[in-house]
């Protein structure tokens, strides 16, 4: 297995906050990477330092074999690095399509998608978009921005796709249709890091899973590891029932 | 049947679109325009094109600025006295020598080089402006952006007009007319191979304007950006490139009405803080950010003052296109266009 993937050392510090300290990990190709830890660890903040919302104050980020430490998130994007967020970013006056498609046209080098229309409805179908594609993104509710969101970071063609809490909000029925979408994902050979709160999520999808806590790495291993990890356990203090 | 229903609900759409308030103002205009043509004559009609034409290239600039980076340019109109000056250093020279040696192509072409220089200045002092100042900004702090970048404006258009003075003094650098040739005829109307162009200049600059940003890669890219940066980001525009060229397009525009009205608006220290004005009713009048709205908006502004000082008298075309903006404030604060037409041109 080769790393797709590799954060050394990063360190992340808003003002006097220490948010992300000291963490390393390694993303291997082709699998279903999980971070987890309780609200406020640093996860989103370690993401957004990897795939270029901000630049990391220390640390190095390597990206498919080359040094990407504080690239633009537009840069990251067409080196094959698509992202979600928590909330989801849509062009609000665009239909769901036209979403899609603004991804597709200037997410790859320019031309590398023939025909950027029929490639989105593509991906719209691959995410089993729930509504009509020309519905316009103001008027989709959480769940199908969520994956409207994951269509568009698909559209640009990613080779690793960074998802912030995709399974927030969501009921139980739901969860289990994301997470078949999720699995399929990966098996059309992207490789995924996730960020989750939902344990069921987490530990039904999971290959490894590093654990933040107050922006340190405190675990790492398999989901069944993890779970059985006393350090772990003690950070999510009376959500140890939950794991 | 299936086609008659079809029309019937095209027909329902069209009223619809008739009955809001910028099909109204549209309709109002329409009759004001044959009106007073019929009244007045049909200069004020001529007047009210020519001008307009210039407002509305100012007016998409601000439109395009305000909706791209949310700037509040209060430093516009001084884009539009670079282009007077730019003009006015670049033509003078050029008219005198092509006194002493008289050339028919060369006096037709040497306003274009003026012209063209000023284009190219403003472009330039746009990409400085976003550089130098707006990038610091927005790198150091995005809070109170709006607040922030609104008095950074005003401070460059103090800035700029007392640089102005400092240089080149407060005396009016202007020139009688560019081309020096009989008017055209137009309806019984003569209008001044410089009005002509003007407008003509204005037609044409918008035209391609909007082909750039309804059809082409970055100018789509443009329009990502007014909807949603992080998002636009996320995809993979860049937006350092786009706040640029933004910039740079807003400026150059201003900078080119200038230099095209230069037979109007002699070059001085003060000279854009009229136009500066009167980009804002427009902008106002038809709803922040809305760069087609500001197209029409520039003609209806124009048509208004023209209308105003023919009919209620000179001097008052500030006052009533002011109090109309009041009253559009009060009554519909996203502008007159501010959903209805913005609609249709985002299709």
């Amino acid at each position: 297995m080769t790393a797709i993937l590799e954060a050394k050392d990063i360190v992340k510090r808003f003002g006097g906050l220490v948010a992300v300290n000291r963490v390393s990990l390694t993303v291997n190709e082709g699998e279903i990477f999980g971070l987890i830890g309780p609200n406020g660890a640093g996860k989103t903040t370690f993401l957004n330092s990897i795939a270029g919302t901000f630049k990391p104050n220390a640390g190095v980020v390597r990206f498919l074999g080359r040094e990407t430490t504080g690239f633009r998130s537009d840069v990251m994007c067409k080196l094959g690095m698509s992202r979600t967020f928590q909330i989801s970013q849509p062009f609000p006056k665009l239909t769901a399509l036209e979403n899609v498609m603004v991804s597709a046209v200037f997410g790859n080098e320019r031309g590398a998608v023939r025909d950027p229309e029929a490639w989105s409805r593509q991906m719209l179908d691959f995410v089993e978009f729930p509504m009509p594609p020309d519905t316009r993104a103001d008027n989709l509710n959480t769940v199908q921005l969520k994956r409207l969101d994951l269509a568009r970071a698909l559209a640009s063609k990613p080779k690793l796709l960074l998802l912030d809490e995709l399974a927030a909000g969501l009921t139980t029925g739901e969860l289990d249709d994301l997470m078949a979408i999720i699995r399929k994902i990966r098996d059309s050979g992207v490789t995924i890091v996730m960020v989750e709160h939902i344990m069921r999520v987490i530990m039904g999808l999971c290959d490894r899973i590093v654990v933040i806590h107050y922006g340190e790495k405190i675990a790492e291993g398999t989901p069944e590891e993890v779970a059985h990890d006393p350090k772990v356990a003690e950070a999510y203090l009376g959500e140890k029932y939950i794991l | 049947m299936a086609r008659s229903s079809v029309q019937s609900t095209i027909v329902f759409e069209v009223l619809r679109r008739l009955t809001t308030a910028a099909g109204i103002t549209i309709i109002l205009s329409v009759v004001a325009v044959i009106v007073s043509a019929v009244v007045a004559g049909p200069f004020t009609l001529v007047n009210a094109i020519v001008t307009g034409g210039m407002w509305a290239l100012l007016a998409v600039g601000l439109s395009l600025v305000f909706g791209v980076m949310n700037i509040p340019n209060f430093a516009h109109g001084e884009f539009f006295m670079v282009g007077t000056l730019v003009s006015y250093l670049v033509f003078t020279p050029l008219h005198k020598y092509l006194r002493q040696n008289p050339s028919s192509v060369l006096s037709t072409v040497a306003p274009f080089a003026g012209i063209f220089a000023a284009l190219l200045v403003g472009a330039l002092l746009g990409v400085v402006v976003e550089k130098l100042i707006f990038f610091q900004l927005r790198r150091r702090s995005r809070e109170q952006w709006v607040m922030n970048s609104f008095l950074l404006t005003v401070g460059l258009s103090v800035v700029m007009i007392n640089g102005h003075q400092l240089l080149w003094g407060t005396n009016f650098k202007g020139i009688p007319r560019y081309w020096d040739v009989k008017p055209i005829d137009l309806f019984g109307v003569n209008i001044s191979m410089d009005r002509a162009v003007a407008l003509g200049l204005a037609v044409v600059t918008i035209a391609i304007f909007w082909f750039f940003l309804m059809r082409t890669r970055t100018g789509r890219a443009i329009r990502a950006v007014a909807q949603d940066e992080t998002g636009a980001q996320m995809v993979g525009i860049d937006l350092n490139r786009i706040q640029v060229l933004t910039m740079a397009l807003s400026s150059a525009l201003a900078a080119m009405a200038g230099a095209s009205l230069l037979f109007m608006f002699p070059s001085y220290p003060t000279v854009g803080l009229k136009p500066l004005y009167v980009a804002w009713y427009v902008v106002i009048l038809v709803g922040l950010g809305n760069v087609a709205g500001a197209t029409i908006g520039g003609f209806l502004v124009a048509l208004l003052q023209t209308l105003t000082s023919y009919f209620i008298g000179v001097g008052w075309e500030d006052v009533v296109p002011t109090a109309l903006i009041i009253l559009i404030l009060l009554f519909k604060p996203s502008g007159l266009f501010g959903s209805e037409v913005k609609g249709v041109w985002e299709q």
